[in-house]
């Protein structure tokens, strides 16, 4: 393992992205930060810049409109950064699959970008703030 | 304004009206061709105490469908005003943001997904598509092809 995915596993800091989400994968990652579920625990916290971010968590289809902007966001993220799609319509489009507005699924479109991005995935609609958490903790036991 | 006095009101307009159609107690269609509807919208907005709602559009078989729905509280109505557009290749109609600024952005939101031309509209910028979309591609029209 190299010393910079060490570090990153010590405390890792999320940037929340939506990139077209119907806002109910939202709510349950600001659940996710309350003291009830309380990730701080481990190292987890919300940034406000992607500059300071060490995992991004993309829930929503990535729509035409908001694909420059994630992979902007993406260019902007320190690397070694791993990409967590959170909810089914991050990880594979979900109902949206043959909408007119939509560009891909999180993973098809960060690939393209960075063929050697690290992405995780958190399926559910919503996933619940329990799902989140463990697949986080697991995605950050196999780097 | 009781139920009789809307019925009434709504008796003197079947001149501009197709048809009058009461599915439920709570729903009214006053279905008309797209020319009287600025008129008869106008009329519900100003001159009965009806509530713009919103509206919405359907690409039908042979014309264009606009419904703009008004909801009358005291009586827990709602007055749907079917509006048919029946130029398919074309499509326009008097818009009527022009005294009803709450239906400036759905009526923008219209022409983007429906290619729904509103004449005398104050702002009709691109609302909703991307701002890569092509010009002239509607979204929501039926021969639309991904």
């Amino acid at each position: 393992m190299s010393w910079k995915l060490k570090f990153l596993k010590k405390s890792v800091w999320v940037f929340h992205v939506n990139t077209g989400a119907c806002n109910n994968c939202d709510i349950e990652v600001v659940d996710l930060l309350t003291p009830k579920f309380d990730v701080e625990r481990f190292g987890i916290k919300l940034v406000g810049s992607p500059r300071h971010a060490d995992a991004l968590l993309v829930t929503g289809v990535v729509t035409k409109q908001a694909l420059p902007r994630l992979i902007e966001v993406y260019r902007q993220t320190p690397k070694p950064c791993v990409v967590f799609a959170i909810g089914a319509c991050a990880c594979g489009t979900g109902i949206f699959q043959r909408g007119y507005h939509v560009a891909g699924p999180v993973d098809k479109v960060i690939k393209e970008e960075d063929p050697n991005a690290i992405i995780a995935y958190v399926p559910g609609c919503p996933p619940k703030p329990e799902a989140m958490i463990s697949g986080v903790v697991k995605a950050l036991s196999v780097l | 304004m009781d139920i009789h006095e809307l019925n009434a009101k709504l008796e003197s307009l079947k001149d501009k009206l197709i048809s009058i159609d009461k599915t439920t107690d709570k729903r009214i269609y006053l279905t008309c061709e797209s020319a009287n509807s600025f008129d008869l919208c106008r009329f519900l907005y100003e001159d009965t105490d009806c509530r713009f709602v919103i509206a919405t559009v359907i690409d039908s078989d042979n014309y264009f469908e606009i419904l703009y729905h008004f909801a009358y509280d005291q009586l827990g109505l709602v007055i749907t005003v079917k509006s048919l557009i029946r130029d398919k290749d074309k499509p326009s109609t008097e818009s009527i943001a022009t005294f009803l600024p709450a239906a400036e952005w759905i009526e923008r939101e219209m022409h983007d997904v429906a290619g729904i031309e509103f004449k005398n509209h104050p702002d009709m910028r691109r609302l909703i598509l991307a701002d890569d979309w092509p010009d002239g591609v509607y979204p929501l029209r039926k021969e639309f092809k991904k």
